[in-house]
């Protein structure tokens, strides 16, 4: 009875091996998993776990089949479809999951921890970040001693509990030759993968999880946690000096309508699109790094004049757009003329939008406006009256504070502290009640110059908001009213304006890591995410090999591969039989190397002895001392146990030279 | 005899025996050292040992000075085509005086049994002699006797003498642990053959330095001798050789296997050795593979060069 049961239990470490890689590789997944997942997942591996410890009885396959249905069930449930990505990967995390119910044999193990290596794969879809990396290939060594321990069953069974222990630290030390062996082939085929210029299809448009931006729309009191948030938005790269800090307005959404509390884009119609940005001798040319953020626009230094991205505008309000969503990190060239300013007279339409208030809001503010405009009928000078006044009165903070129906009227005439959202939000009112034509911007102002990487670096928290008005004489202005509150804001970037919000370990040493480590994520970005067609030809160029269609390069990828894993297998196989070489083993090798440099081959089928004997007379004064020591390493190599002799070989040995 | 031999047998009075009933047998048959160590091998591993070879090079003083050294019970049976199988076992008398069948042993009842010319009898004597050295026992009128320990066959057999005789069938030679030639003396051992007086008046002066107890000693103490992995390995690779080789009608079964590493060992004992060496595994091979292996006839190879060629291609670890 008891050798059956023997015989149908797998041992403990091999489920644990592979529990701990399905884990490791769904960790990422159940971070953005809805919760009721997560727990069914936790309850199968803790299950699975007890069943290996307790040696329950296998589940029976009417209760899989039920199990399995309600599971898929639960997962469409939980994501509330059955389409996208985070579906997929949830799909694939709960079966991965319930499939460890039916782990009886090597067979069911090796299966859950080979699907653990896609499953760590589909992360990719999600972050591509470089961290990933690192944890991608931890991952893909557990799965890989997962493997290993699955291939030891049938020893472990018969081993000793003790004999087993001390191999596990050698099966740690597999996993991890395994995995560099398998690296110049993915290398090979990282870079001569045939890449296309476009993706065979799209991915569905998905809101980013848990990943900040800017968005369509605008109201106060929204943005704010995009100053915490300090991941890239994108990077620039300048040829020689990046554009003073006053002019790295980054154009992202122009707003025009406006409801009351929100403003909002305008889309205009193809024909209304008209005054092209000339290109002049002050324009900049730069390349932009643009991490995904699934929305459809490029940003771009003001006023953007041309673009090399596939598939991208220039609206009329001058917003650098694509027709497709930025799903991958997109790179792309651009030129603009800072010094620009747009003045084709407005369209009714235009006109109408930029004047328009929503009627019977923010009296105060409306009051405020006719007394400025009896004040001042020139434009310029009631815009700098009002500038003014949020210089003296107003402060800057990140403090968010709900605002009513009459919004502006809140934070003009009781609150005065906000940041750049309330500022262009209650600019605009003012302007519009007044009569001044205004828009609000939004996108990035400013950005960290790295004078190595030789590119400017937007982080999320570089987020802003700005007016455009539109002054007869001359066209539209931008003014930035969060500048007059702290002009600090502007010229030194919001983390001098910020910090005091943050916490104490914010210290300058970790915010230069930070940027160090940014240059090292540039770069990840350049070659590795941004490898497209483009670089893979100019690669081939460089070596020498232009002009390979896909199909070349294909053959040229399997032919390079073939180079790299036909030696390895045969290495492998050749020395596959054989057991991991002593320390004495190596020493005695390490003479044979040294004889054979004296042109002395021992053949592969003499025994030690026969070969020192053979060399005796050849080696002259020094023959009867090999004679000796291979005399020792055969007691040593093939007699019992002894640590002394062991070591006292290998001390001769290291010594022992033909003279 | 040896420093390197374990502690627990050196200062054994059998050690020192076994060394002096292998030097005696050596001054009796000049420079064939490995010969008289391959039957010294046999014996301790507790096997039986073939000499095949023409006559006159000294197959018979061979295994005469070898049964006179090992000592215990002695047995020499010369075979004859007329011989039954009774002649070896013995045969049932009745006895007159309590009316009962007597069992008379016959001359295989002894510890050293020198069977001479073996291909001489017929196959069914051969066969008796045969069963009694696979199973140490034999049966006779339905009861079955013991024979002696230790019980070990010397057998003698000249190869191209062909009139008159039954050549042991392949499938039974594999009875016998090993099978070796003796060969031409060297020239000057050939020269002092000629002027010394006759070895076989040596043999008359010779007492026996072993007893029957010390050699099953011996061969328990050859038993445990220590086999490393690397060994075990390039026996391993041996015999998968022998599976793999394409002159091979088929390769060597896994009790030569099991027979190869006892004889190594014992070769390894008598050499005064605490383990056992590829040297040794090398030494034996031959003598134990050969007679259990047929080579296919296309090949156009003889068995002892299969062995020659697997030796050289094998690589020891």
């Amino acid at each position: 009875m008891t050798a059956v049961k023997d015989n149908s239990r797998l041992p403990l470490m091999p489920v644990i091996w592979t529990l701990a890689a399905f884990l490791i590789a769904a960790g990422p997944h159940l971070m953005a998993m809805p919760g009721l997942l997560i727990a069914i997942i936790f309850t199968l591996a803790i299950w699975r776990i007890a069943a290996a410890h307790f040696e329950w009885r296998p589940v029976p396959g009417w209760l899989r089949i039920l199990i399995t249905m309600v599971l898929l069930i639960a997962v469409v449930f939980a994501y509330g479809g059955m389409w996208g990505r985070r579906f997929a990967t949830g799909l694939l995390c709960v079966m991965l999951a319930a499939k460890t119910m039916e782990m009886h044999g090597p067979r069911d193990l090796r299966m859950v921890a080979s699907v653990c290596f896609f499953l760590i794969a589909t992360q990719f879809l999600f972050d591509e970040s470089l961290p990933y990396l690192a944890y991608l290939a931890a991952g893909c060594w557990v799965a890989t001693v997962a493997l290993i321990q699955i291939q030891h069953i049938p020893a472990m069974s018969r081993e000793r509990q003790e004999e087993h222990g001390l191999e596990q630290r050698g099966m740690l030390i597999q996993g991890a030759a395994l995995l560099g062996l398998a690296l110049p082939v993915a290398l090979a085929l990282f870079v001569l993968f045939p890449r296309l210029a476009q993706p065979l299809w799209g991915l569905p448009d998905e809101m980013m999880d848990g990943r900040t931006g800017l968005s369509e729309s605008m109201s106060p009191g929204t943005i704010s946690e995009l100053f915490l948030d300090d991941s890239p938005a994108f990077r620039a790269e300048f040829d020689d000096q990046p554009p003073p800090p006053q002019q790295r307005y980054w154009r992202g959404p122009v707003l025009w309508r406006f409801d009351g509390s929100t403003w909002r884009t305008v889309q205009f119609s193809r024909s209304a699109s008209r005054q092209s940005v000339p290109i002049t001798e002050s324009s900049l040319r730069y390349r932009m790094q643009l991490e995904p953020h699934e929305r459809r626009w490029l940003l771009g230094l003001d006023y953007p004049a041309s673009s090399n991205m596939p598939d991208s505008s220039i609206t009329s309000d001058h917003q650098l757009i694509s027709r497709h969503p930025i799903t991958t990190l997109s790179q792309y060239e651009v030129i603009s003329t800072p010094d620009f300013v747009p003045d084709e007279p407005l369209t009714s339409t235009e006109r109408m939008l930029a004047s328009y208030l929503p009627p019977d809001s923010n009296p105060r503010t409306r009051a405020w406006a006719e007394e400025l405009r009896a004040q001042y009928p020139d434009d310029r000078e009631l815009i700098d009256a009002v500038l003014q006044v949020f210089n003296e009165e107003f402060s800057y903070s990140l403090s968010t504070a709900p605002l009513g129906r009459h919004g502006a009227d809140e934070f003009l005439f009781d609150l005065k502290d906000g940041y750049c959202e309330y500022y262009a939000s209650a600019f605009a009112v003012l302007m519009r009640a007044a009569g001044i034509p205004t828009r609000i911007v939004t996108g990035y102002h400013g950005g960290f110059w790295s004078q190595a990487g030789g590119y400017l670096l937007v982080r999320q928290s570089d987020a802003h908001a700005w007016n455009e008005v539109w002054l007869e004489d001359s066209g539209w202005v931008r003014v930035d009213p969060t500048a007059a509150v702290s002009p600090l804001r502007i010229t030194e970037g919001s983390r001098s304006v910020v910090d005091r919000g943050r916490s104490l370990f914010e210290l300058d040493w970790i915010y230069q890591m930070r940027n160090q480590y940014d240059r090292i994520q540039h770069l990840w970005n350049q070659w590795v995410l941004g490898f497209d067609a483009e670089r893979q030809r100019w690669m081939l160029s460089q070596l020498g090999l232009p002009q390979l269609g896909p199909l070349g390069i294909s053959l040229l990828m399997l032919f390079v591969v073939a180079m790299v894993a036909i030696p390895l297998a045969i290495w492998l196989l050749r020395n596959h039989h054989r057991r991991p070489a002593d320390e004495a083993e190596r020493a005695w090798r390490r003479l044979l190397r040294h004889l054979r440099r004296n042109r002395l081959n021992k053949q592969p089928s003499e025994t030690p002895l026969e070969f020192a004997e053979r060399i005796e007379t050849q080696l002259g004064t020094r023959g009867t001392e090999f004679l000796e020591l291979s005399r020792l390493y055969n007691r040593v190599h093939y007699g019992p146990l002894d640590q002394q002799l062991t070591s006292d070989f290998i001390t001769r040995a290291r010594s022992w030279r033909t003279g | 005899m040896s420093e390197l031999l374990s502690r627990d047998w050196q200062d054994d009075p059998s050690i020192a025996a076994l060394a002096r009933a292998r030097a005696a047998v050596n001054e009796v048959i000049l420079d064939k050292p490995e010969v008289v160590d391959l039957a010294f091998s046999a014996l301790l591993a507790g096997g039986h040992i073939l000499i095949e070879d023409l006559p006159g090079v000294g197959k018979t003083t061979l295994a005469n000075a070898l049964s006179l050294a090992i000592g215990g019970q002695l047995q020499r049976i010369q075979f004859t085509n007329d011989m039954l199988p009774a002649d070896i076992v013995g045969i049932s008398v009745f006895q007159r005086d309590n009316e009962d069948f007597e069992f008379r042993p016959g001359p295989i009842f002894a510890n050293v049994v020198l069977a001479d010319e073996i291909n001489r009898a017929t196959p069914r004597t051969q066969s008796a002699l045969l069963e009694a050295m696979a199973e140490g026992q034999i049966t006779v009128d339905g009861q079955t006797h013991m024979l002696p320990r230790p019980f070990f066959v010397i057998a003698t057999q000249n190869p191209l003498d062909l009139v008159g005789t039954y050549p042991l069938p392949d499938s039974q030679l594999d009875r016998f642990l090993l099978r070796t030639q003796i060969g031409y003396p060297s020239e000057q051992e050939e020269r002092r053959l000629l002027i010394e007086p006759d070895r076989r008046d040596l043999l008359s002066d010779m007492r026996p330095e072993l007893d029957p107890e010390q050699v099953q000693t011996l061969v328990m103490a050859a038993a445990e001798l220590h086999v490393a992995e690397p060994v075990l390995d390039y026996i391993q690779s041996l015999i998968k050789a022998t599976r793999m080789h394409a002159g091979l009608r088929a390769g060597l079964s896994p009790r030569a296997g099991l027979a190869l590493i006892q004889t190594a060992r014992a070769y390894a004992f008598i050499n005064g050795q605490s383990f056992c060496s590829p040297d040794s595994v090398k030494a034996v091979f031959p003598s134990l593979a050969t007679h259990r292996l047929q080579p296919v006839p296309e090949s156009g190879l003889a068995g002892e060069e299969v062995v020659a060629e697997i030796l050289d291609t094998t690589t020891v670890p």
